[in-house]
């Protein structure tokens, strides 16, 4: 244990402890050093000068963005797989000591530029591409530039929240009476990201076209995440009952590849690959008025009275054996935690864990006694 | 004491973290090393880019260098210190890749001397702590005082959070020389700031 009475300015300034605590201003530092600051007052002036000088030196942030880091990583994965492949002839103490910077740079050029012309020839032919699906058709634009949301109204009622940087449009019949008698769908066209708050209209069906991958709703609100530099594209589901399917699918396979999105589940489409995966948010929310989840207290209650309740707020399904877990009861105020911590706090009590598998919680255990 | 306990933890939950990702790296997992490079590609970044203005330079030698580790995954799990691994491996590569340009260059140049881009962001300070133009202006001509070893000491030390030994290793100097050095570093600033500053 360090004594810090000790400490003179500059011992202050080169230790980590101290250091730390003005860099970063965390919590538990700044509880640490009020306390000890109001142990021994006479310390006061020595502890404000190291500060200042501490505080005075200061770096400037790397004008690198976590886009460029991973643009980094992907060259070094690219490398090193191509290099693997011709690993075979190459002895390696030659690769090692013989490794000419020029020559790196040479192979990282042409990877790079295989990468580039990828993309291009990758976005050219693309038929999806929000540009190409917006052309030759007569439709309403809204753009926005700005780096804030932009809420518009549809004329159907429905509430779009438009991201930074996206663009959205529609048909100018859009919602007429009209096209209600016919039936015929609602469909937007996105680039970027939006939040959408849809009118319930069971006769119309309300589509979002992004990119590839199509999502259909009746009447619900979600999230649709679809940049055109972007791998993959994320639909997530706020409220009620969402479908995504490819745009590539005909008719016939079309219901094939339909994914149900439902509350509190994501969507990741990944583009390359052309695979979709279902997920659960993060940090899931609650989807009933709040007064319900101020009821989640028990008392001795069996376990799927329990989890049936929290499956209701959450939206989210719950699978677990319930011959086996028939004699598990549940005594705890599972009222303010979040989603997954109200999870934990149940496995520990009866001795089981959960998985997430294919956008559910799945519970496993060995059962109660 | 909680304090730092929970330090502690944090540094323990850190390094094994890393000793994991070492561990699988060594058993050819290439997210192991991928995980590797995102932790750090900022700070080596940084540091590489203090030795050169050629950002593309420093770029490539940072590929280089993960390439030469992924070579030698074989032995990662020696590797005690990932960051301060990184940090000398990236120094070594841009120093050397330099050193070749200027012997192509004709001019001939004694490897060990390089610079070391003083880069201390008075610019924040303005406008983070209301630090007044004149203070400012004060602590540029402070740090314009220092050496180029004094710069690159403080830049290890408060920057990439160094412990004494590693920026002897760093810097080819002897534990106490560095911190002869950083006392000698802090000395200087404490009296040009304190004389200047606070008798305002």
């Amino acid at each position: 244990m360090k004594d810090f009475r000790l400490y003179d300015i500059s011992d202050f300034v080169i230790d980590e402890d101290f250091i730390r605590w003005v860099h970063e201003q965390r919590e538990e530092d700044n509880l640490f050093w009020n306390t000890w600051l109001q142990q021994h007052p006479d310390k006061h002036l020595v502890v404000a000068s190291a500060r200042r000088i501490v505080e005075s030196i200061q770096f400037p942030q790397s004008n690198i963005n976590e886009a460029q880091v991973e643009q980094e990583v992907s060259r070094l994965m690219n490398t090193i797989t191509s290099q693997q492949i011709k690993r075979e002839p190459v002895k390696e103490t030659v690769m090692v000591t013989g490794f000419k910077w020029w020559y790196a740079a040479a192979a990282i050029l042409l990877c790079v530029s295989g990468t580039w012309y990828f993309y291009i020839r990758d976005t050219r032919v693309q038929p999806y591409a929000y540009s190409s699906m917006v052309a030759a058709k007569q439709l309403i634009e809204h753009t926005n530039t700005s780096q804030k949301p932009l809420v518009l109204k549809l004329p159907d009622g429905s509430r779009i929240t438009l991201g930074a940087q996206s663009r959205i449009s529609y048909a100018h019949t859009f919602g007429s009476a009209d096209t209600a008698r016919n039936g015929v769908t609602r469909d937007v066209y996105l680039l970027g990201e939006a939040f959408f708050e849809v009118t319930k209209d069971p006769q119309r069906p309300f589509r979002v076209f992004a990119n590839e991958i199509v999502t259909k709703v009746l009447g619900t609100s979600f999230t649709v995440r679809s940049f055109e530099k972007d791998t993959t594209i994320q639909v997530t589901v706020r409220t009620g009952k969402v479908s995504v399917y490819p745009q590539a699918a005909t008719l016939a396979s079309s219901k094939m590849s339909e994914i149900i999105l439902t509350p509190n589940q994501q969507l990741v489409y990944e583009r390359t690959g052309q695979k979709f995966q279902k997920v659960l948010l993060n940090n899931p929310i609650i989807i009933v008025p709040p007064a319900v989840e101020r009821s989640l207290v028990y008392d001795d209650a069996p376990l799927d009275k329990v989890f049936g309740d929290l499956s209701k707020v959450y939206g989210i399904n719950i699978v677990f054996d319930s011959d086996l877990l028939k004699k598990c009861t549940v005594t705890a105020d599972l009222s303010n935690e979040p989603f997954y911590q109200k999870l934990s706090l149940i496995c520990s009590a009866i001795d089981a864990h959960y998985e997430l598998i294919d956008g559910q919680v799945v519970i496993e255990s060995t059962g109660c006694k | 004491m909680n304090i730092n306990l929970s330090k502690l933890l944090k540094l323990n939950n850190d390094t094994q973290l890393e000793a994991l990702w070492l561990q699988r790296l060594q058993q050819n997992d290439e997210q192991a090393l991928a995980a590797i490079m995102r932790k750090y590609y900022t700070a080596l970044y940084n540091y590489g880019t203090r030795f050169t203005n050629d950002d593309a330079l420093a770029k490539d030698c940072i590929q280089e260098v993960f390439i030469s580790l992924w070579q030698r995954r074989e032995s990662a799990a020696e590797i005690l210190s990932p960051r301060y691994y990184l940090l000398r491996a990236v120094k070594n590569k841009v120093l050397k890749s330099l050193h070749k340009q200027t012997i192509r260059a004709g001019t001939i140049d004694d490897e060990s001397a390089y610079d070391f881009l003083q880069e201390f962001s008075v610019e924040k300070l303005i406008i983070d702590k209301q630090m007044s133009e004149e203070q400012a202006a004060i602590l540029r001509k402070t740090m314009a005082q220092l050496t180029k070893r004094q710069h690159e000491l403080i830049y290890l030390k408060f920057y990439q959070h160094l412990d004494h030994a590693q920026i002897a290793g760093l810097m080819n100097l002897s534990r106490q020389s560095v911190y002869n050095l950083l006392h000698e570093t802090i000395q200087k600033l404490r009296s040009l700031w304190q004389a200047e500053l606070f008798n305002q």
